[in-house]
């Protein structure tokens, strides 16, 4: 399994590297890399293998096959070879077909990977990786917006469940014990995290699965290639939910009694939502996408019930639906090509110009609605059957009444897209076409080949299919072209007949009504405008500009955040000193008054003297101290700043600009006032709770003996903490330099000595 | 080995740096040659403290509290490992680069000097010298992003240089408290003096110090200098500040919270922060259509994605929060730097104006899809990995409004990139860029050496997914290690 992984992985980055000389033919070194997997499979592999990778965390590269993944595996590979060599037909020569043939590959390599998994964290790993493979590929036409919004949208839409998955698989996993899928299937958890750890991982199968009301991504994806389309969008990329549901309800289902309504219901609700809304639409791809996701939520229902007739049905339908979809899309494809357009109002008599496409489009379209004798009436009467043994009554119906919506929109799409009969208004129609070359049908005609001989002999297909049930825990069911008259025969007529009228006669009135109806990709649409709203207004309110707000908020921070604690358990130190002296105390009120009239005077000049007077009041109180140095420095720095602000205001206007605005000059007060009272409230209590002796002592009894200095403040500068003053000289070396090369740029300057200046003056106030 | 050498080599090729004056390739060469040098001492530092032992000198051989202590255990050697190949990697892009002037007198030695000072943050065991080497990061930094001098650099310089200068402030206040409570700033010292304080004076000198490396970690609601000024600086320069200098900050508050403030888990509080940070900081790269201002605000919104790891107190988280913050460093710079290759090209940054590179410059697509799709989390990039960690231990523990707020994050950032995605790789350019006369001529495409070092980092991001193991190991080990303080004041202080 690795080794296949490996081979799409080489393929894919070959493809990129060295594909453009290869022109269209890139495309079939590409089918190299699916054609490797049915090669591999006809092997005989061995069923497990391991590569350890991060154990620490249960993320290891542990893959299993088992007959589920058999099955899957087959379609991927067989799907895939054929995908490609309609592509090598589809496309002609083009550029950018190496891109494509990369993300194919990349795309095919992801999927096998999914349903190979045997580690919660890989099947998350390779789920994740063909949403990204899907987003390159539906946006291949890059120019196209609307490609890119359809890519964009089935990513999102994707990942979000498939991150909320990622979420339920650790918590399933970390309440199992195991991140191993069979350990965790063999031994299912209990515990509160469980239930809700389901909901997460089903959210996560229904996105993929284009389940309602996550359902809208994949008619959008049809603005991919058609050969994207009937690989990822119909064959396998919308299989990976079902493949998960698959797996996990014949553990969990009995376990957990909402499981069945929701994922039943879901799908149900599903199945006849898109199918209905399949039966009016004018695109022969979106005629397909939408009953591509009718048909998802009909499986969904059968696999979601976990019972073991209802797995096997559902999984003979993957095979059954496979195989029907990929050629029906194909066709479409096909016709899209000959004829120029896909819209069924301007589509004539194709059926002419291309029998063997129509015929292909019959067949699939007859297996898709479940005539006799093809795989899907075998798969359908299967499924009909096992609903009315295991489910009851009112699921049968509702899947029944689906059903009559599954005929009406395959006669749509029969006669809108190759007959001059329609019930829509017509156009220009389209009458004549290419005839497709013969390479071109090869694939639809080989799917539609399987379809009829699958149905004649079920027992070819029947080891497939009754294996991968068996890996799912149901044994002992066969399928059969004849199960004799009995009541699922009976809903099949039923359904074809009604689908047949409401085809014939198509209820305007309701189709109008309902197309009214509010829509999901609408609410998605409005979410992701709501989204950028939001992140408009938010970022305009944190990112302002303003650098006083910028500044007022980190102070309110500081001071609120130990300011809380503060209040809380504040008490005054019990042997407070408010001033030793009266000189003290003058100073003190005289630096205050002096930091009052710095916010309060209107002049620059006057503002920067206040300011001064504040900085030699601090210089005062330090000589009162008995630090006459420190106060020296105090003083130099003073002087030093006060002769640099007189220089550079005489670039500034003379007075502040008008603030204005009282209240935010009065939230600034209360601001200065409560960081003040929090700075000096916080020093007292600091230093009153001191328990241990102080460094300084030591640098006192050391200084003279050891550092040989009778000064202990130059000792420690010099010696002591050396290290912290080359950092402060290496500080003011950088910013001479900063300030030369601003000068010497000479742009902006009249922004920069205001800027230096305050650097120097930080700077030199650091330095004690 | 001594721990001083990261900080010694690059302080003194700054020197000589400068004393060669304009000789540019021998200054060229001399830096590459000290930030090799760089790289293979904290590498040969990373394994010498494998082990968990931890090495420590004091500065001038004076006993520990006196001297300043240089320590360098596990989360530091991690730390100096992932900052040297970050600091080397975007050197060799910057000679390449034609915008970063790198011919003129000041940029190596500044450069240089960051270096240095980088490294002294990670290696110091003293709280007033990590100042110190704040103050030598800053200042460096201050230089470089005005690098070039135009207007709005100059202004957002400002903004820059004020808003650090108030952080400043608070620090040395903070310093000053903490030496009015406990008499030392010798880290080890305080990590045992702090004990026998008023626990809600610890409380309050806490949160205090978390606003402080807040700020320089750019976290909720101290980030808005970060997305303003960012942008404005030349590529390489905004390359290694996104990728180090909040990660200086997100350091010192692990540092701090586990070593000096371990009694006191502010869980609440930094989970809460976490989330906030993480949404507001992705809300911000959704409103914008710059590729440089988009991923400034990313840097913001992952910052929150470590703090979450801190914030859940287990070894698990804190694991989560080291190998996370390695994974973001690599991703980060790798991402400016592409989008530096892309205004090399194109002469622009601006969405509106840039389409169509996928078919012009399909490798370019490639270097930035890679990290781009891992900062969103996509498996099996280094992203899904750092992220997954984050998860189960987030889950572990039960934090599920924060793990909740984390996924969703993590869709708006995969949101985001394909906004540059599309923007830039994809569809056509809405409103070409004028292209100035004669650039197509003048220099290369792609200069080699930036595509080189850029596809070197994006390299290394794919071998920290396969070494994932030996990786997360010792982000595990390093974790443990940071629980256990007792170890590192042994090792400073003796027995």
């Amino acid at each position: 399994m690795i080794a296949v992984l490996a081979v799409h992985a080489v393929v894919a980055l070959a493809c990129a590297a060295l594909g453009r000389r290869l022109g269209r033919h890139v495309l079939l070194v590409g089918a190299l890399a699916p054609a490797s997997s049915l090669v591999w499979l006809a092997t005989g592999p061995s069923p497990t293998e391991k590569i350890s990778w991060l154990p620490a965390v249960g993320l290891d590269l542990e893959l299993r096959l088992d007959g589920f993944g058999t099955l899957m595996v087959a379609l991927v590979g067989g799907i895939g070879v054929l995908v490609f060599l309609y592509a090598w037909h589809y496309f002609g020569e083009r550029p950018r077909l190496v891109l494509f043939t990369s993300y194919l590959v990349g795309f095919a390599g992801a999927m096998f990977g999914v349903v190979v998994a045997d580690n919660l964290l890989v099947l998350y790993l390779f789920w994740e990786l063909t949403s990204i493979a899907s987003y390159l590929l539906i946006g291949f036409e890059d120019e196209e917006g609307v490609a890119r919004s359809a890519a964009l949208q089935a990513l999102l839409v994707t990942t979000l469940g498939g991150l909320a998955m990622l979420a339920g698989l650790v918590m399933l996993a970390q309440s199992a014990g195991t991140y191993s899928l069979s350990g965790l299937l063999g031994g299912p958890p209990t515990g509160p995290t469980v239930a809700p750890a389901l909901v997460l991982v089903l959210l996560g199968a229904f996105t993929k699965s284009a389940q309602f009301p996550f359902h809208f991504w994949l008619p959008g994806a049809m603005t991919a290639p058609t050969p994207v389309s009937a690989y990822l969008h119909s064959a396998t990329m919308v299989k990976a939910g079902i493949y998960l549901v698959a797996r996990l309800a014949p553990a969990f289902a009995g376990l957990h009694e909402w499981w069945r309504p929701l994922v039943c219901g879901v799908g149900v609700v599903t199945m006849i939502w898109s199918g209905w809304r399949a039966t009016f639409q004018t695109d022969l791809k979106l005629i397909l996408a939408q009953g591509t996701v009718s048909q998802l939520g009909f499986i969904m229902a059968l696999v979601g019930l976990g019972l073991p007739e209802a797995t096997f049905a559902g999984v003979a339908m993957i095979l059954a639906h496979a195989v029907f979809k990929a050629a029906l899309f194909m066709v479409a494809g096909i016709v899209d090509h000959e004829a120029g357009t896909r819209d069924i109002r301007r589509l004539g008599d194709l059926g002419r110009s291309m029998p063997v496409a129509a015929a292909v489009a019959v067949v699939a379209a007859a297996s898709m609605v479940g005539l006799p004798p093809l795989l899907g009436f075998v798969t359908k009467e299967t499924a009909l059957a096992s609903l009315l043994s295991e489910a009851g009554w009112p699921a049968t119906i509702a899947v029944a009444a689906g059903s009559i919506l599954t005929t009406a929109y395959a006669l749509r799409f029969l006669a809108g897209g190759f007959t001059r009969y329609a019930t829509d208004d017509r156009e220009i129609v389209v009458d004549e076409a290419h005839s497709p070359a013969a390479g071109f049908v090869a694939g639809p005609v080989l799917l539609a080949i399987v379809t009829i001989v699958a149905g004649v002999f079920p027992r070819l297909v029947d080891g497939l299919v009754a294996g991968a049930a068996g890996a799912l825990g149901s044994e002992g069911h066969h399928l059969a072209l004849w199960h004799g008259f009995n009541v699922p025969l009976l809903l099949s007529a039923a359904a074809i007949a009604g689908g047949w009228l409401l085809w014939r006669y198509p209820p305007r009135a309701v189709q109008e009504a309902a197309a009214r109806l509010p829509r999901a990709k609408m609410v998605y649409a409005s979410a992701i405008v709501a989204l950028n709203r939001i992140a408009d207004r938010v970022t305009s309110i944190v990112q302002n500009g303003s650098l006083p707000i910028y500044l007022g908020v980190i102070v309110a921070t500081a001071v609120i955040g130990p300011g809380v604690i503060l209040t809380r358990a504040f008490r005054l130190p019990e042997s407070l000193i408010i001033a030793e002296n009266s000189i003290q105390a003058v100073t003190a009120l005289l630096v205050c008054v002096a930091a009052i009239g710095t916010a309060n005077v209107k002049r620059r000049l006057g503002a920067v003297l206040f300011l001064s007077a504040v900085g030699y009041g601090v210089a005062v109180l330090f000589v009162i101290q008995g630090a006459p140095d420190l106060a020296l420095t105090q003083m130099l720095i003073e002087t030093l700043t006060l002769g640099l602000f007189v220089l550079v205001l005489h670039h500034l206007p003379t007075h502040f600009e008008n603030i204005g605005w009282r209240l935010r000059q009065a939230s600034r007060l209360i601001l200065s006032i409560l960081t003040g009272v929090t700075a000096g409230a916080f020093a007292l209590w600091a230093a009153a709770s001191r328990q241990a002796a102080p460094l300084s002592g030591e640098y006192l009894t050391r200084s003279q003996p050891e550092g040989g200095g009778a000064n202990v403040v130059n000792v420690i500068l010099t010696d002591f903490r050396a290290y912290d003053t080359l950092g402060e000289i290496t500080v003011l070396t950088v910013v001479a330099l900063g300030a030369a090369a601003l000068i010497l740029t000479g742009r902006g300057r009249s922004e920069v000595p205001h800027n230096d200046e305050e650097l120097v003056g930080q700077k030199g106030g650091d330095d004690r | 080995m001594t721990p001083l050498l990261p900080v010694i080599v690059p302080f003194g090729a700054a020197a000589i740096s400068l004393a060669l004056g304009r000789r540019h390739a021998l200054r060229r060469s001399l830096g590459v040659l000290a930030l090799v040098a760089n790289l293979v001492a904290s590498v040969l530092l990373l394994q010498e403290v494998r082990d968990g032992s931890v090495v420590t000198v004091v500065v001038g051989d004076w006993p520990a509290p006196i001297g300043i202590s240089v320590v360098v255990d596990l989360f530091s050697a991690i730390m100096l490992s992932v900052a040297s190949l970050m600091l080397l990697a975007v050197f060799v892009y910057a000679i390449g680069s034609s915008r970063t002037d790198d011919t003129t007198l000041f940029f190596h030695p500044v450069y240089l000097l960051l270096a240095s000072g980088v490294s002294a943050s990670f290696v110091t065991g003293d709280l007033f010298n990590l100042f110190v080497a704040f103050e030598m990061t800053l200042v460096c930094s201050y230089v470089l992003i005005t690098l070039g001098g135009s207007k709005p650099q100059v202004r957002h310089g400002t903004t820059y240089v004020v808003i650090s200068l108030l952080a400043s402030t608070l620090f040395v206040t903070a310093v000053g408290l903490v030496y009015a409570a406990t008499g030392t700033v010798n880290m080890a010292d305080l990590a045992v003096k702090l004990q026998a304080i008023d626990p809600a004076l610890r409380e309050a000198l806490s949160v205090l110090f978390l606003v402080v490396f807040g700020i320089k970690a750019a976290i909720f609601p101290l980030f808005f200098w970060l997305p303003d000024s960012y942008p404005t600086a030349a590529a390489p320069v905004t390359a290694i500040f996104a990728g180090l200098l909040t990660k200086v900050g997100v350091y010192a508050i692990v540092r701090s919270q586990t070593l000096l403030f371990s009694q006191d888990t502010h869980s609440t509080l930094l989970l809460a922060t976490a989330a906030l940070t993480m949404t507001v900081g992705v809300l911000g790269a959704i409103a914008q259509d710059d590729v440089k201002r988009i991923l400034s605000f990313h840097i913001v919104s992952q910052i929150g994605y470590m703090i979450f790891g801190l914030g859940l107190f287990t070894v698990a988280g804190l694991a989560a929060t080291v190998f996370y913050v390695v994974h973001h460093i690599l991703i980060k710079t790798t991402l400016f730097m592409v989008g530096g290759l892309i205004e090399e090209r194109t002469g622009t940054a601006a969405l509106r104006r840039l389409g169509g590179m996928l078919h012009t410059s399909p490798f370019l697509a490639a270097l930035f899809l890679i990290p781009a799709l891992s900062l969103a989390g996509v498996p099996p990039l280094s992203g899904f990995v750092a992220k997954l960690t984050l998860i189960q231990s987030g889950l572990e523990v039960g934090a599920y409004m924060t793990v909740s707020v984390a996924l969703f994050v993590s869709i708006l950032t995969l949101f985001s990139m394909t906004k540059i995605w599309a923007g830039v790789f994809w569809g056509a350019p809405e409103a070409p860029p004028p292209m100035p006369e004669g650039l197509e001529s003048s220099r290369p495409r792609f200069p080699p050496l930036m595509v080189g070092s850029t596809a070197a980092l994006v390299a290394a991001s794919l071998l920290f997914v396969v070494a994932a193991a030996p990786l997360y190991q010792l982000g595990q080990r390093a974790a443990e290690f940071l629980f256990e303080p007792a170890q590192y004041v042994e090792a400073v202080l003796g027995p």
